[in-house]
């Protein structure tokens, strides 16, 4: 009931939900602190104490119980200042297939003291733990796991803290408003695009087939380590990318509609699987999505672009 | 990258957990060595099993076990003290129970409740003991809990030595303001909020209601504080020193007690009075009613009487160390006249037992009926026989005075006192035990008389008509060094007391012990005897008369939010971050210049772009801004710059002139 009240307070204090300009310090107003159930559990136990100290007339007992009552008011000082002038950016949001964990990267640095124990989560989450070292940036990765494609959000974040000992709770809320961009899970029943494509035949270059060796040419960044001829550099050769017929010289266009499948989501799946193959291959090949035409090309970047067209395919924009 | 995500195990930080045993086996060692031995073993035991889960990651034992071990250990402690409540049953079965919270601990929750269970533990030591080495001791042991706390509150890397030590002092260093604070302001009051249980608080040291031989020289070899005494006037000389405590009339042939039931004594005058001394006595608490004094009593304290048979009474038992001021006659002659029963009971003895005594008596008496003569014998007796030691031989039980006077004729002086007064009465002169303490040693530095528990003593009194009750001490017959000199002259210089009484009565430790006793005096008054009238005198001190708890409790809200505050800002201010970099700082000062003179440095504007515009538009300026924009852009981004550089930059911003 407690945490929930504490929500509903926190949730009327920051209502707002624009994303911050990184980065954000936790300044003083941001910080909030209460104590932690053992915190509470404590004062019972204080209680009790000065009982005793008064029934008994215990002269250290009175000593012992105004100790440990200061030691505890102090505890919050320094819980708060464990949080206080921290510095969080937004970190690698790394993009994941579907069923993957995605992570959603938070980056903390301290002015000057070291920091131990600083939480962050996402709400209902667990925790993710790290120690700040001046003059070392910490990042973390919230976990998350991914079920559709898409874009899957972090929503905001709590950091907090419980150190130096665990009777209070202090924390901030932060929004980034992260977010990873979720690929659909590959088909791999797919099998290769179909061989059809239209660009190849029409230019009338025989299609002998994915894996048949065809000529060598220099590397060019971008080319898959397994294209790479290694034999050739044993033979201390330049660095040399063997090439397949299929891919040879045509163009090959992963088509929406030759993605024979039972609803858009495994017709997707058929198509990142074909970019996927598409890539390892080498093959320059062009994407076709209704509403979406990507030209033909290859590498890195165009494999992404891509992936998230079918991820954000008829999906709001992140 | 340090991220990681939270470890559960239910066997916890190995090196955390054995933090937390140690803490508690540190706090709870004081304990076992006043309770029987099983108590320590069954502790070491399920601590160590404890340990050992953690250590090998095994099974915890499962709840039927947990269950005979907990009904097992309160059988022990019931069997041990026929009983759960109590001072000592109840600290031991808060030990035993302690020991099966941590064996069952798997949660970080739990963990805390067995910390706080540790801060309780601590609590019960002072029922036990409040001096200052305990008190030193018991800080150590919660500065201990608080860096297991700290060690529990990290998270990932185990913490070091001093990563849980010095944030745990740090703690307790600034939390000492605002404990001395609240010490001093928190209302006292007068009276327990319920009643003490009956031995809650020490009543183990002190005289007793009754006496057979044994239990007054286990006293003696304890050299715990009993009072001490500030002398108006001149000190009275040693022998004179007999502070009563009770008076033993009773006797069943071993022990003697008091009687049920004494008269108060309506006015304090005697036969013959004189040689009045003054003095405050300041009693430590045993637990009884009785206060002491000399004999005979001439001025009482407030809320005190006296009783007909000259002892002195408080209304209520001495709880609290209680300081009072009275008079004496040393001087006096009293009882003349006594009530019949009085004297029967003064006569009183079990004919069956001690029979050689009694017979003794009798063979006196036949030979004389002069009281005196009857005295001498007896005194001349123990003269000329016995010997004074600590360190008796064992009687016999139904007889006990029958062996001491005609076989072991070894004693101390509860054996004097006690056959002493069963041969008069024997020889049908009432006589009775008077218990209390002889002597006390002086402070040289404060002046005052210190007896102690070692002091205790026993001697008699015998009533002759037409001269009322006299003292006699047979045990200065045997050796008159005990009345003239104390117990350790007494016993010679080697002496058999374990503690240092015994072994430098006048060398060369003494000094120290005496600065110890004045340290000791001031913790007692101040600290430990800090209860509602000290509170009191002491804002009286200050001008705040009568003071009540509200008032207190006022001073006490502000003593917070100042002490308090203080620490506060004090930690805080000390570690805000600094807003800006020097060099920026200097940086802006130098751009404002311009500014001021015409050449504001856009917001997108790097410093090596702005010089260039520098040069364009003030040519003049060209090499002024060009020295600070270099500097200035070596000291940001650079390696980091030197202080002598810091201060170059600081000072040819300083010098720097746009116009």
């Amino acid at each position: 009931m407690f945490a929930e009240l504490r929500q509903s307070i926190a949730d009327w204090i920051f209502r707002a939900t624009v994303p911050e300009t990184p980065p954000v310090t936790l300044v003083q107003r941001r910080i909030f602190i209460l104590p932690t159930r053992q915190g509470y559990v404590f004062a019972l136990t204080l209680v009790v104490l000065l009982v005793a100290s008064i029934n008994y007339q215990l002269s250290l007992g009175f000593i012992l119980t105004f100790l440990l009552a200061s030691m505890a008011g102090v505890a919050m000082l320094h819980t708060w200042r464990n949080l206080a002038h921290l510095k969080l950016r937004p970190g690698r949001c790394d993009a994941v297939f579907a069923g993957e964990t995605a992570h959603f990267g938070v980056t903390i640095e301290t002015p000057a003291l070291t920091r131990f124990a600083i939480a962050v989560r996402r709400q209902d989450e667990e925790p993710v733990y790290a120690d700040v070292v001046a003059g070392e940036t910490a990042a973390i990765g919230l976990p998350a796991h991914t079920r559709r494609r898409g874009v899957a959000r972090c929503g905001r974040l709590e950091v907090f803290t419980r150190y130096p000992i665990g009777l209070f709770h202090a924390w901030s809320y932060v929004d980034f408003h992260l977010a990873v961009i979720v690929y659909p899970r590959p088909d791999p029943n797919a099998g290769t695009p179909p061989a059809q494509s239209r660009s190849a035949s029409e230019e009338g270059i025989p299609i002998a087939g994915d894996e048949e060796f065809n000529m060598l040419r220099s590397y060019r960044a971008g080319d898959a380590p397994k294209l790479i001829a290694w034999k050739a550099l044993a033979r201390e050769q330049p660095l040399l990318t063997k090439e397949f017929s299929a891919m040879a010289s045509s163009e090959l266009w992963l088509d929406w509609e030759d993605a024979r499948a039972a609803d858009i989501e495994a017709r997707l799946s058929v198509l990142a699987h074909w970019v996927l193959q598409a890539e390892q291959f080498g093959q320059s090949y062009g994407l076709r999505l209704p509403g979406t035409v990507i030209a033909p090309a290859r590498g890195e970047s165009h494999r992404t672009r891509c992936l998230e067209a079918l991820a954000l395919f008829q999906e709001p924009s992140p | 990258m340090s991220a990681v995500a939270i470890p559960a195990s239910p066997h916890l930080d190995f090196r955390n957990l054995m933090w937390l045993l140690a803490a508690m086996a540190f706090v709870v060692a004081p304990h076992l060595t006043r309770m029987p031995y099983w108590v320590g073993v069954f502790f070491g035991v399920v601590v160590a099993w404890r340990a050992w889960i953690s250590w090998a990651a095994v099974h915890f034992p499962p709840r039927l076990v947990t269950v005979a071990l907990t009904v097992a250990a309160t059988f022990g402690t019931y069997f041990t003290y026929g009983r759960l409540f109590g001072r000592e049953a109840a600290v031991t079965l808060l030990v035993v129970m302690s020991a099966l919270k941590l064996l069952e601990m798997r949660t970080q929750r739990e963990v805390a409740l067995a910390i706080y269970l540790g801060f309780f533990l601590v609590m019960t030591n002072f029922l036990f003991s409040q001096s200052i080495p305990l008190g030193l001791y018991m800080l150590a042991c919660v500065w201990i809990f608080i860096a297991t706390m700290v060690g529990f509150n990290r998270i990932g890397r185990p913490a070091s030595l001093a990563e849980r030590l010095r944030p745990a002092g740090a703690l307790l260093v600034q939390a000492l303001p605002l404990m001395v604070a609240f010490f001093i302001l928190f209302p006292r009051t007068q009276a327990p909020l319920w009643a003490l249980p009956q031995d809650a608080r020490g009543s183990a040291t002190g005289l007793s209601e009754t006496m057979s031989p044994g239990n007054i020289s286990n006293l003696i070899k304890s050299d715990a504080i009993a009072f001490r005494v500030q002398f108006d006037g001149d000190r009275p000389p040693y022998s004179t020193l007999y502070w009563r405590g009770p008076v033993l009339v009773d006797f069943d042939g071993v022990t003697w007690s008091m009687p049920q039931v004494v008269p108060m004594l309506s006015r304090l005058d005697y036969m013959r009075q004189g040689n009045l001394t003054s003095y405050t006595v300041t009693l430590e608490p045993h637990g009884k009613v009785w206060l002491f004094g000399l004999d005979a009593p001439a001025s009482l304290p407030p809320n005190a009487y006296v009783l007909t048979d000259l002892e002195l009474r408080d209304r209520r038992p001495v709880a609290e160390r209680k300081r009072y001021e009275m008079s004496s006659y040393l001087d006096y002659r009293y009882g003349e006249h006594i009530p019949v029963y009085v004297r029967q009971s003064a006569l009183r003895f079990e004919a069956d037992r001690n029979p050689r005594a009694i017979a003794l008596g009798r063979q006196w008496a036949s030979e004389t009926s002069d009281p005196r003569a009857i005295l001498a014998k007896a005194l001349t007796l123990y003269n000329r026989e016995f010997t004074y030691t600590l360190e008796p031989p064992l009687l016999d039980a139904r007889s006990p005075y029958d062996e001491f006077l005609f076989e072991t004729k070894k004693g101390f002086c509860e054996h004097y006192a006690g056959s002493f007064a069963l041969l008069m009465r024997a020889a049908g002169i009432p006589a009775r035990v008077v218990t209390g303490y002889q002597g006390g040693e002086v402070n040289p530095y404060t002046n005052e008389l210190i007896v102690r528990q070692a002091d205790a003593h026993a001697w008699t009194e015998i009533w002759i008509a037409g001269e009322g009750w006299l003292r006699v001490d047979p045990t200065a017959a045997v050796s008159p060094l005990r009345v003239e000199g104390g117990v350790n002259a007494a016993l010679g210089p080697i002496g058999v007391l374990p503690s240092l009484i015994a072994a430098d009565r006048f060398g060369v430790l003494s000094s120290i012990r005496y600065a110890w006793q004045m340290l000791n005096g001031q913790w007692n008054e101040w600290v430990l005897g800090y209860n509602m009238d000290r509170q009191r005198q002491f804002f009286g001190n200050l001008g705040f008369r009568d003071i009540d708890w509200r008032t207190l409790g006022f001073w006490l809200m502000i003593a917070t939010f100042v002490v308090g505050g203080a620490v506060s800002i004090g930690l805080l201010v000390r570690d805000r971050p600094r807003r800006i970099e020097p060099s920026l700082a200097a940086w802006n000062r130098f751009c404002a210049k311009l500014a001021a003179a015409g050449v504001a440095r856009a917001p997108h504007e790097g410093p090596l772009d702005f010089l260039a515009r520098v040069r364009s538009i003030r040519p003049q300026l060209a090499q002024a801004a060009q020295d600070i924009t270099l500097r200035y852009v070596d000291a940001r981004y650079g390696p980091g710059a030197s202080r002598q550089a810091m201060k170059e930059l600081e000072r040819r911003v300083r010098e720097f002139r746009a116009a």
